[in-house]
Parts: C-alpha cells; structure tokens; sequence
C-alpha cells in the first residue's frame, strides 16, 4: 500500500476526471457538450502525462487535440448546427454490436497488457523536485535517426488525407 | 525553514507578485491609457472627469460593470453561457507563468530566477494554453443561442486556428536559433552576444520576418483591430459577447486586455531580448531590479502598440484576413524557417 502522497492524490484525481468525462462524452445528447467533455478528459490525461515526467506530450496533447482538432468538431458542429443528437432506434444494429466487441477487445488487451507489465521499483517519495532535463532534442534525434521512416510514412499519410478531403469538398460544389 | 516549504513560499510570492503587478497596476492603467489614446488619435479629450486627467476611469468603468444587470437570455445553454468568459479568462491568467520578468536577484540567502516556472515546454504551454481560451470565445457565440453570437464564434474559431499555425512556425524559428524551448534560455541566448558585430542578437534582427509574422499574429490571436472580426460591431453587433452583460461582459473584457498583456510579454521576451539590454551587465539587487523594469519597458511599448494599431487601422474583411493567415503568412513563415536553419548553420547567430 503506498503512502497516500501528492502525486497519488494528483493522478487519482486526473484519472477519475479523464474516466468521468469520457463517460460523460459518450451519454451525453448535446454534441457540443460531448466534444466539451471530450477536452475535459484530454486535460486529464495531459496532467497524467505531467505526472509521468513527460510534459512535452502533456503541452502538445492539449496544444494539437484539445486546441486544434476539437476545436474543428466544435466549429463544424456549430457551423451545421446540430443542437440535438437524433434519436435513432437502433436502425444500426451490426454497427453496435461490433462496436461492443471491438471496444470489448481493446479493453481486454489493455487490462492484459498493464497486468503483465512489471511493477516499477517503488522509491520512497523524495520532497525536492528533480530537474527535468530538455526533452525535445533527443525527441528530434530519434525522430530523424531511428524512426524517420515511420515518422516520414505518418507525414506523407497525413498530407494524403487533407489532400483526400480538399478533392472530395471541391467535387461536391461542382 | 524546510526546502520545500521556501521553494512552496518563493512560488507564492512570485504569483502574488505577477498577479499583483498586472491585475493590480497594468490593466487598470490599461483602460485608461486605451481610452485616452483613443480620444488623442481621434482628435478629442476623451475620459477626464473621474480624478486627474480621468486616471481613475478604470476604477469607474469597473464598478459599473459589477453594478449593472446581468441578463442571461432565455434560450440560452445556462451552463455553458456561464462557463464560457470563466474558459477564456483562467488561460488568460495562466500564460504569465512561464514568461521570466527579471534575470535571477539574491534575497535571504537565496538565488530567485524572476519566473515563476522555468518549465522546459516553455513556449508550448502558452501557446497550448491560448488554444484552450479559443472555447471560451466559440462557446460563448454558441450557448448564447443568437445568430450574431455564433457567427462571432465561428469567426474566432476559423481565425484563431489559422493565425496559431503562422504563429506557431515563426517561434519554432526562434527556438532554432536558441536551442531550447525553455524562455530562460531563449533571452539568454539574445543577451549572449553580437550579431553581425554590432547589432545585439535579439531575434528581430536576424529573423526580422519572423518577427512581423509574429507580431501580426499576435493581433489577430488577441482578437484585436485590424482583426476584430468575431467582434466586429458593424455586422455582428458585438459578436461572441452580444449576449452577455455586467460582470460576465467584464471578464471578455478583461480576457481581452489579459491577453494583450501576455502577448506583449511575450513579443518582448521571444525577438527582443527579454529582460535583457545590450551593453548593460549590472548583478546584484540592482541588476535584478534594473531587469525587471527593462522587461517591463519593452512590454510596455507593445502594450502602446497594441493600442496606437487599433485607433489607427480599420478592421479588414474577413477573406482578407483568412487570405493573408494562409496564403501569405503560412508559406513566408516557412521561408523564415529555412532561413534561420541557414543561418544557424552558417554560424552566423
């Protein structure tokens, strides 16, 4: 049993608060409400990134999701203005199951994954902060060295896609 | 005195003291200095009947915005209507952590770097958090069920994003030239040498593009004239705030002039050395001191500046602004990229 300290009680709260507005953004009816508890829970993960010494993908998780692409949704929520899901009965009944059995399966193999993982050796908690030291060069080193082709293949998959959608809007107004 | 608990304390008083300084003295003296260039520009007196030269304006404008009626319109998203200016005010009030106000004084036995957090994301924090305020805006244009509102927040949403890229890729050519994303370290690079010989290596100079890029940026990120467009009065009322009343309209208000603040900030410490001023090497309480009031100096000629642009352009149209975000700034940031990875790898800063 660890000591109740502060980075517990930290991620205890980041991570009810990341479950509770995931939940929240699945029940909820209003999509603007969903996509607001969809950055709630983004913010809670980013505090569990702080936590695990990584703010740098704490900054960019809520730099690139809940700053840029959410704010998308929100804007073509608005721009369609969609004030009410509607209420479908059920007229897609193959989609839903799969989508149960699919998430089923994804829960399944994260719970696996976290139970054989091998428990980190429990230090005891130290009062002075240690210096966090400048992540991102050695981020760029791997990026261009290691990984370059993954991330060039990621880059070039991404410019695809905006491509994809620029043609398909543009064939719709012609 | 534990060492937790003096680092605990030293953190509060610097809060304090940001906090104090800006809410306290810069944004009262904000609204007086808008609305009295205002009238200078215009060719009128402006505010001068509340004290001496109207200076305590502020004090007046304020109060009348706790006094007056706060109305919530009927159709409104209650929640969301409320929740809205508190969105984009707690980001407005949390940029200023980052940014160093002073090099490092001695008190009480103890060095104190004039920042309240040297974090190592440095500039990503105020960038991710002036993305969060961007709810704010759009959530207000939204729950206030208005189609004036909406469009306001539509506007902010398409703006905020655009100009953030433009924005976002002339700072990276600032951390280039620096090596760290850390604003410490960026204003003692600036404070670190020559360029060319004999210009100081503030970032405007060698980056002088990136720095305009900047700077207009800043302007349409802060919601400001020439690029007021989600509040533009002439076609939407008032855009995102049409609704909203009293102490809430205060805090759009105040979000705004915070904003402007930071943004101020951060143009000063970003291209033009920060606290830092060439030729000038004092240390001690002096030398911290003297920092803090030159960092305060540049931030208050981009304050001014803010001010002087919005009584003096008028507002572009809105095709304009989303032409000169893309088709202008995006490729001529990127151009100031290049250049400074040229010039990072000639030796020349």
């Amino acid at each position: 049993m660890p000591a109740l300290n502060g980075q517990l009680v930290v991620f205890g709260f980041a991570s009810f608060l990341a479950l509770a507005f995931a939940l929240l953004m699945v029940v909820q009816k209003t999509p603007v409400r969903s996509v607001l508890s969809l950055v709630v829970t983004f913010f809670g993960l980013s505090v569990l990134a702080i936590l695990l010494a990584a703010p740098f993908i704490a900054a960019l998780q809520i730099f690139v999701y809940a700053g840029a692409i959410l704010v998308l949704f929100l804007f073509v929520i608005m721009l369609l203005n969609l004030k009410e899901e509607a209420a479908d009965k059920d007229d897609r009944p193959v989609q839903r199951t799969l989508g149960l059995l699919v998430a089923l399966a994804l829960g399944g193999l994260l719970a696996g994954a976290t139970l054989r993982a091998p428990v980190p050796p429990r230090g005891a908690p130290t009062g002075t902060p240690i210096p966090l030291p400048d992540e991102i060069p050695a981020l760029g080193r791997l990026l261009f060295s290691d990984y370059l082709l993954a991330f060039e293949v990621l880059s070039l998959l991404l410019l695809v896609a905006a491509v994809g959608a620029l043609l398909l809007s543009k064939r719709r107004f012609e | 005195m534990s060492p937790t608990l003096a680092v605990a304390l030293e953190g509060a008083a610097k809060i304090a003291f940001v906090w104090g300084v800006v809410l306290g003295a810069v944004l009262p003296n904000l609204i007086w200095v808008e609305r009295r260039m205002a009238g200078l520009i215009q060719d009128r007196p402006g505010p001068n009947r509340v004290g001496p030269f109207g200076l305590f304006q502020a004090i007046a404008d304020i109060l009348k915005m706790f006094m007056k009626e706060d109305v919530v319109p009927m159709y409104a998203d209650r929640l969301l209507h409320t929740l809205a200016p508190l969105i984009l005010l707690v980001p407005a009030m949390t940029t200023f952590a980052v940014i160093p106000f002073g090099s490092t004084i001695r008190l009480f036995g103890r060095d104190i770097p004039l920042v309240i957090a040297d974090v190592n994301i440095g500039i990503l924090y105020v960038f991710a958090l002036t993305s969060v305020g961007i709810y704010g805006l759009v959530l207000a244009g939204w729950a206030s069920n208005n189609k004036y509102a909406l469009l306001g927040g539509l506007r902010s949403s398409a703006q905020v994003i655009s100009y953030e890229l433009a924005m976002g890729i002339a700072a990276i050519s600032v951390f280039l030239a620096a090596g760290s994303l850390r604003l410490t370290k960026v204003v003692e690079y600036q404070a670190s040498g020559t360029f060319l010989g004999f210009l100081p290596l503030w970032n405007c100079f060698p980056q002088a593009l990136g720095c305009v890029i900047f700077v207009v940026s800043a302007f349409a990120e802060t919601n400001r004239l020439p690029f007021d467009l989600p509040e533009a009065e002439a076609e939407l009322v008032a855009g995102y705030h049409t609704e909203y009343s009293a102490f809430r309209f205060g805090m759009f208000f105040m979000a705004e002039y915070l904003n402007l603040i930071a943004a101020s900030a951060m143009m000063a410490t970003l291209y033009f050395g920060g606290w830092s001023l060439p030729l000038l090497h004092l240390t001690g309480l002096l030398g911290g001191l003297v920092s803090v009031a030159v960092f305060a100096a540049k931030t208050g000629f981009f304050i001014f500046l803010f001010v002087w642009v919005r009584w003096t352009l008028p507002r572009f149209r809105f095709d304009q602004l989303m032409n000169l975000g893309w088709k202008v700034f995006l490729p001529l940031s990127l151009l100031n990229l290049i250049w400074t990875g040229v010039l990072v790898l000639a030796k020349v800063i």
